[in-house]
Parts: C-alpha cells; sequence; structure tokens
C-alpha cells in the first residue's frame, strides 16, 4: 500500500504556557482536501506552521509522501507548499521576478513557461511586471498562491487563504482547489469562513485548544453528527406531511412554514432518508429536502467549538 | 551552488541595483578624485605642511582607506544586518528556508548581496587609493596589505551582520560596534598585545603603515614591531587574517545550524569552549614576552609605560576574558522552555540532567580555562604569585557561575523580563559596592563587589589585602549557593509543570 501523501502522528508542541497542538493524528490521500476548521486559538497555524518545519515539536511525526520532516528535511521541502495567513513579498521585485526568485530556490524546471503558468492561474498575467508593492493586498495573496503552486508540491498547506481575497478570487481559488485536487494533491487548508471550505472539502479536521477534534471525509462527519437542521418543502398543502414528521421520534424543534417545515433531526444519515422515503411513499410531493447551513458549518457547529469567528 | 546561480544573492543584487548605485558610486570617485587632486595639490605646493613628501601620501591614502573602512565594513554591515531583520520580520527568511536551498547558500546569499552598493563604492575608492599610493611613493605592499585587512575585516563583520540580523532587532545589531568600540581604549593601551587589535585589524593597518619608523628601543606603545606569540614574532597581517578565518569559521557554523534549525542554540557547548580557548590562548599568548611566566616581574625594560603600569595590563585582560565569558554563556545558555520540551521528549526530570544542559557546568568549563591562560603568566613564579592567582581564577568562576546562575534564574522566574533583572542584579553585585563606597568613604566597601577581588588581585600586591580578599571571595560563593537553591528551585518548578 502507498505511503499517504500527508501522515501527521501524535504531533504534539508546546508553547511557555500552554500546549498549543495536543496529540494531532490525520492522514492525507492524494486529491483529499481537507478543512482545518477551528476557533481562533485553536492552533490551526501552528500545526501548519509544524507541519513545514517552521515551528518545532515536542513529539510525533510529520511525514509527506513518506519522507519524514525529521530525518529527511530536504526531501520534504521539494513536496510541500505552505502559504502562510500574510504575503511575505519583495516589494521591490515585479511579480515575475518573485516568482523567478522561488523558481530558482525549488530548481524548477521549464521556469518561465512555469511561472506563465501560474501567473495565468492567479489571474496576475496582466500584473506580471508590476512591483509587488503595487499590488493590493488580495493580489499579493494571489501571487504567494502561484509561488506555492509554482515547484508543484504534492501536499500544500493553505494558511486562510481567502482572507484577503474578493468574491471573484475566491470563486477563482475554488477553481484553483478543484483543479489541485483533480490533479491528485492533498491540500490542507484552514478558514474561518466555511462556506469557502464547503464543496470543495472531502474531510474536515476540527480542531479546539490544540486538540483535534473531529476529522474525516465530510460523509463520515456527517453520519457522526448528533443532530442536523433540516429544511423541507412540498407543492401543495399536504397536512399529512407535519403528521409524519411529528410521528418520528427524531425530529423535535418543528417549525411550519408555509408549504414547508425546518427542523432538528436526531439521528444517522440512514433515518433522514427513511425519513424522506416515507414522506414520498405517503404522497406528499416534497420539492425541497435540504440541511439548514452546509455540512461544513453544521459539522463544526456540533463539534463543540462553539466561538466560530 | 555558484555565486552567480545563487538565487537569493541575484534577487538582493536586483533589489540593490534597483533602488540605484550610480549615485553613491559617482560619490566615491567624486571622494577618491579630492584626494588624490589634493595629494596632487601637496606634493606640487613648496609650502606644503607633509615633510618627507611620503608623509603627505600617508595621510591622503589614510583617509581614502579610513572612508572605505567607515562604507565597506560598518556601512556595509548595517546593510546586511538590516536587510536580514527586516526579511525575517516580512516573513520572506522563513519563506527562503522553506526552499530547498542549502543553509550555507541562504547565508552567502545574504553575506555578499545586501550590501554590493557598498562593495561598489569600496571598490572605487580601493582603485583611488591604488593610485594615490602610487603617486604618493609609497610601496604598493601598503596597498596590498591594507586592502587585503579590509577585505578580510568586511567580509568577517558581513558575517556577524548575519547573526545581529537573525538575533536581533533591526536597531540592536549595532551593538556589536559599540562592544568593540568599548574595547578599543584599553586595547591601545599595548596595541601589540592586545587582540581586539588584531580581530579589527587596527595593529596591522597601524604596522603597515608605520613599517618604516622601526625604533630600537623595546617598548609596547610603538606600532612597528612584530607582535609576538609565546615570544615568537609574527606578521601582523597574518595574525589578524588567521584569527578572522578561525573565528569567522565558528560564526558561519552556527550561522549554517540556524538557518537549518532555529530551534538550536546560537553556540554548541564544545564550540563555545573551543573559541573561548582560542580566544585566552591567542591573547596570553600575546601577553608572554612580557613576564615569560614570572609575573609581575617584566622580562624585560620597557618603555612607554610612563602613565600605567606594566602590571595592568593582565588587569585589562582579567576584564576582557569577564566580558568575554559572560558574553558565551549568554549565547550558549538554552531557553528553559526548550530544556522543558527536551525533558517532556525525553522523559528525565532529576536535577543532574539539567546541571548539564543548563550554562553552570559551561560556566566552570569556561573558568578552567581562563585560570589555565593565567596560569602561563605565573607559572614560574608562582611561590611569590600562588595568592594573585587563586583568588583571581576563584574570582573568575565565581562570575561566570553567578552570570549562568543569574541568566538562566530570572529566565525562570521573570521569563520576558528576565534581561532587566539580571542587569539589577548584576548592578546591586558589582556596582554598587562602589557606590556606597563612595557614600561611605570606604575602600573596604567597594572590595565587596563582585568585580573587585581579582582586579585588585592583578593590580595591587599588598599583603594587607590578601585577607580581605579571602573574605570577599568567600561571602560571593554564599551569594552562590543562595542563587543555587532559588536556581534549583525554579528549575524543579518548571519541571514539575510535565507532569
Amino acid at each position: 500500500m502507498p505511503d499517504p501523501l500527508l501522515a501527521i502522528a501524535h504531533l504534539r508542541v508546546d508553547f511557555p504556557e500552554v500546549v498549543a497542538v495536543n496529540d494531532l493524528t490525520l492522514v492525507l490521500e492524494p486529491g483529499d482536501v481537507c478543512g482545518l476548521i477551528g476557533p481562533n486559538g485553536a492552533g490551526k497555524t501552528t500545526t501548519m506552521r509544524a507541519i513545514s518545519g517552521l515551528q518545532e515539536f515536542t513529539r510525533g511525526s510529520v511525514r509527506v509522501g513518506g519522507h519524514e520532516l525529521a530525518r529527511e528535511p530536504d526531501e520534504l521541502k521539494k513536496r510541500l507548499g505552505f502559504m502562510p495567513d500574510f504575503c511575505p513579498t519583495y516589494d521591490q521585485l515585479t511579480a515575475s521576478e518573485f516568482l523567478e526568485h522561488f523558481g530558482r530556490a525549488f530548481a524548477v524546471s521549464n521556469r518561465a513557461q512555469r511561472i506563465e503558468q501560474c501567473l495565468e492561474l492567479t489571474w496576475l498575467t496582466d500584473k506580471r511586471d508590476s512591483l509587488c508593492e503595487e499590488l493590493s493586498r488580495g493580489m499579493k495573496q494571489r501571487l504567494v498562491l502561484a509561488k506555492t503552486l509554482l515547484p508543484d508540491p504534492q501536499v500544500l498547506l493553505l494558511d486562510e487563504p481567502a482572507s484577503g481575497l474578493d468574491p471573484l478570487g475566491r470563486i477563482e481559488l475554488r477553481k484553483i482547489l478543484l483543479q489541485l485536487h483533480d490533479a491528485g494533491k492533498a491540500v490542507l487548508i484552514s478558514s474561518h469562513i466555511l462556506s469557502e471550505l464547503s464543496g470543495f472539502c472531502n474531510k474536515a479536521a476540527i480542531m479546539e485548544r490544540g486538540q483535534l477534534v473531529k476529522f474525516g471525509t465530510i460523509a463520515e462527519l456527517g453520519q457522526q453528527m448528533g443532530k442536523r437542521r433540516m429544511s423541507v418543502k412540498w407543492r401543495v398543502e399536504e397536512k399529512n406531511a407535519l403528521q409524519i414528521l411529528t410521528a418520528s421520534g427524531a425530529v423535535k424543534n418543528l417549525e411550519a412554514a408555509g408549504l414547508g417545515a425546518a427542523f432538528d433531526f436526531e439521528g444517522a444519515a440512514d433515518a433522514l432518508d427513511e425519513l424522506l422515503k416515507t414522506l414520498v411513499v405517503q404522497g406528499v410531493r416534497v420539492c425541497e429536502w435540504r440541511g439548514l447551513g452546509d455540512d461544513l458549518e453544521q459539522i463544526f457547529l456540533q463539534s463543540g467549538a462553539k466561538e466560530l469567528m | 551552488m555558484k555565486l552567480s546561480e545563487n538565487p537569493i544573492f541575484i534577487t538582493q543584487k536586483r533589489l540593490v541595483h534597483r533602488t540605484g548605485v550610480l549615485a553613491a558610486i559617482l560619490i566615491a570617485v567624486l571622494v577618491g578624485f579630492c584626494l588624490l587632486l589634493g595629494l596632487v595639490g601637496s606634493q606640487h605646493n613648496g609650502a606644503s605642511n607633509f615633510r618627507p613628501p611620503p608623509v603627505a601620501g600617508k595621510v591622503f591614502y589614510g583617509w581614502d582607506m579610513g572612508i572605505e573602512i567607515l562604507v565597506l565594513v560598518i556601512g556595509g554591515f548595517s546593510r546586511i544586518a538590516r536587510t536580514l531583520a527586516d526579511d525575517r520580520k516580512a516573513g520572506l527568511w522563513d519563506s527562503n528556508r522553506l526552499t530547498p536551498l542549502k543553509p550555507g547558500d541562504l547565508v552567502i546569499g545574504y553575506w555578499l548581496g545586501p550590501a554590493l552598493r557598498e562593495f561598489y563604492m569600496a571598490a572605487v575608492l580601493a582603485a583611488f587609493g591604488l593610485i594615490i599610493v602610487l603617486t604618493g611613493g609609497l610601496p604598493i605592499t601598503l596597498w596590498l596589505g591594507t586592502q587585503i585587512l579590509i577585505a578580510s575585516t568586511a567580509l568577517f563583520f558581513g558575517l556577524l551582520a548575519i547573526l545581529a540580523g537573525m538575533a536581533f532587532q533591526r536597531s540592536q545589531g549595532i551593538l556589536i560596534f559599540l562592544v568593540f568600540l568599548f574595547a578599543c581604549p584599553f586595547s591601545l593601551f599595548a596595541p601589540s598585545r592586545m587582540l581586539t587589535n588584531f580581530l579589527l585589524p587596527i595593529y596591522g593597518i597601524g604596522n603597515l603603515f608605520n613599517g618604516h619608523d622601526c625604533t630600537n628601543y623595546r617598548s609596547d606603545m610603538n606600532w612597528s614591531d612584530r607582535p609576538e606569540i609565546f615570544g615568537l614574532p609574527v606578521y601582523p597581517i597574518l595574525l589578524s587574517l588567521g584569527l578572522q578565518l578561525i573565528i569567522g569559521i565558528f560564526v558561519w557554523r552556527a550561522l549554517v545550524r540556524k538557518t537549518a534549525n532555529p530551534f538550536q542554540p546560537l553556540l554548541l557547548r564544545w564550540e563555545a569552549v573551543a573559541l573561548f580557548v582560542i580566544l585566552i590562548a591567542s591573547q596570553h599568548a600575546l601577553l608572554w614576552d612580557l613576564w615569560r611566566g614570572k609575573f609581575p616581574s617584566p622580562a624585560h625594560a620597557y618603555y612607554g609605560f610612563d602613565d600605567f603600569d606594566l602590571e595592568a595590563l593582565l588587569a585589562i585582560v582579567h576584564g576582557g576574558t569577564i566580558f568575554i565569558g559572560i558574553l558565551l554563556l549568554a549565547f550558549a545558555s538554552p531557553l528553559p522552555e526548550r530544556v522543558r520540551i527536551e525533558s517532556l521528549r525525553l522523559g528525565f526530570k532529576n536535577s543532574g540532567a539539567i546541571f548539564s544542559r543548563s550554562a553552570v557546568a559551561l560556566a566552570l568549563a569556561l573558568a578552567a580555562i581562563a585560570g589555565a591562560g593565567l596560569l602561563t603568566q605565573v607559572m614560574f613564579s608562582l611561590a611569590d604569585s600562588f595568592q594573585i592567582f587563586i583568588v583571581t581564577a576563584i574570582n573568575l568562576a565565581e562570575i561566570f557561575v553567578v552570570f549562568a546562575l543569574l541568566l538562566e534564574f530570572c529566565r525562570l522566574r521573570h521569563k520576558r523580563r528576565a534581561l532587566g533583572f539580571v542587569a539589577l542584579w548584576l548592578f546591586i553585585l558589582c556596582v554598587i559596592p562602589f557606590i556606597l563606597a563612595g557614600v561611605f568613604s570606604s575602600e573596604v566597601v567597594a572590595h565587596t563587589s563582585l568585580l573587585s577581588p581579582g582586579f585588585v588581585a592583578l593590580s595591587e600586591r599588598n599583603g594587607s589585602e590578601w585577607s580581605l580578599q579571602c573574605y570577599t571571595v568567600a561571602a560571593h560563593l554564599g551569594v552562590i549557593v543562595v542563587l543555587f537553591i532559588g536556581w534549583r528551585r525554579q528549575w524543579e518548578k518548571l519541571l514539575a509543570k510535565n507532569s
């Protein structure tokens, strides 16, 4: 069985008065895009810095493509791209010179061509010859993303990559991440804006006070959820529908609203499917059936990590 | 990796060129041209003050060289330290560290890249210097020797600048120069005997300038003699280059290690010990010929010490030894939090393991080395000088141990405010007794200072002081015991967190 692209085992990072990351274990396979979620101070950035080698850890191991950070840091550097939550750029270099600098450092082959590709990918082609100091924060963010993508790393650590991006930039970021997913890269991405992460994350890791509270595929975590808020709508007046819902022991806090209702469902995903089936079989013409808030938000809210920013 | 392919160097070069180098080069040309004109003018002016003619050449070349040193060594140092500190702050240093570049390539890029403007200016000034030397009728060896020394000093200080950029904030790097400036007045008492005059090639340059002024009498105040290592004369230029090379290698190792893993201490223990051995051995070797192991009896009749006693030289060296020792202890002392994490990792909890990791053990090792150095000066007169030796050696050990204990105690107890408290306690132990001595007009109170016994022993040979010195040394041992108890309790408290 091939090594996972990113394997973190029992990672612990100590700060003077606090254990910043405690016994964190997670594995990312090719194509995994994992949302690292948690409130401020949960240890997301520290985790990413520890994986990249910028933060010393007390215990545990980090392996990228089978290469352990402690033993083969150089191999790891070739396979890992880290984009921090701020934008370190040489203000007096142009965007293309900045990429050229890192292209040389990573010994990227076909450097000029690859730089053009990355500039195009991050919508910066027309800013190729602009000095970094002339770029807006969002553009700098995209340039640093381009720099991270430049050596074509197998594993990407993106710390708040969308924080400075405008709506269009966020849509483009989503596209880039989907491309990375399709290309079989492993991506660990942190963000406070959970709606950004949903839609392309197939895994989620929820941290609170340095601990990994939950980790797994979105489907697995959805199944583990104790309750979820659901919304159902039907085409014509259906008194029967409300009776069916009320009769189900798993439905709580039912709120009828016009041709539909919202409710908390406390049960497994299979039971939720069963409820829908019952409605349909009983002749209710269901035209909408969805969870309120996306999966990640629901998973996060039920994880026990309260302070969502 | 070739320098021309080093991405850090290429980028730094690009950044320097982008902000403009032409104006700087033109300024250097203008300065060089003015000096050359001045020389030519003085040579054609019958009323010239410069007699004989080579003196004019020396004066104008001296100015040219002085500006070159200012630009290259001081300007270069400042530029490198500032660039690195800024890049660290901006996160670019970490970004570069995450590339597959070798730590050595990174260091070379920052060593030679940011100060290119200063290099260009220095090259122009060096070229004008050559013309001035040739026009002034001076030997070409003067130009060659001084330029080699300036270049090697610039490279040496470039390494120190990277160290400063790594260790300090942007504005604090200049502290290194203040250290040397503080040492200079003392070292000029006996130019050929003081190590600082060779680390900064003051004597080498002075010697090249005074090469024609050899005198026949023996004096430590002239700049013409060759320095002596255990009585063997050596070329000052070679001594400077050798010392800068050896210490530069240590600095280089520290930089590469720290670049590869910033969580390691700046100096490994063996490096601190080796560096101290080299410095102490070199300094005592330079002094050797004064007493030839029979301190305080001079080995020769000396001239040129009208204003100060020959014996004070050893007291100055004693002061320098304390300073260097404390500096090395500060660099090699582990941060308590690192020891705690190591204890978490390795599972040790006993005091023995702490002792071997703390700087206290190193302090004892450094004191032993300093004691051995001092012994070389008194080994053939131990019957007379035993008291001097034993008091000075024990006092050195006390100072080093007190500093190591105090530093770790304050780091453990006061954390971020540690340095302020270290300074406060050192002020109380070392300076307050002198202030009180002034207040109460009592010399005896001044002798209770932690610094006093060694200096008093080396500079005064009054038998009546012996018992007072013994009491003072014993009282300082008491201070060490109290500090040790507090130090151990703080360590135990820290390690208790792990359980």
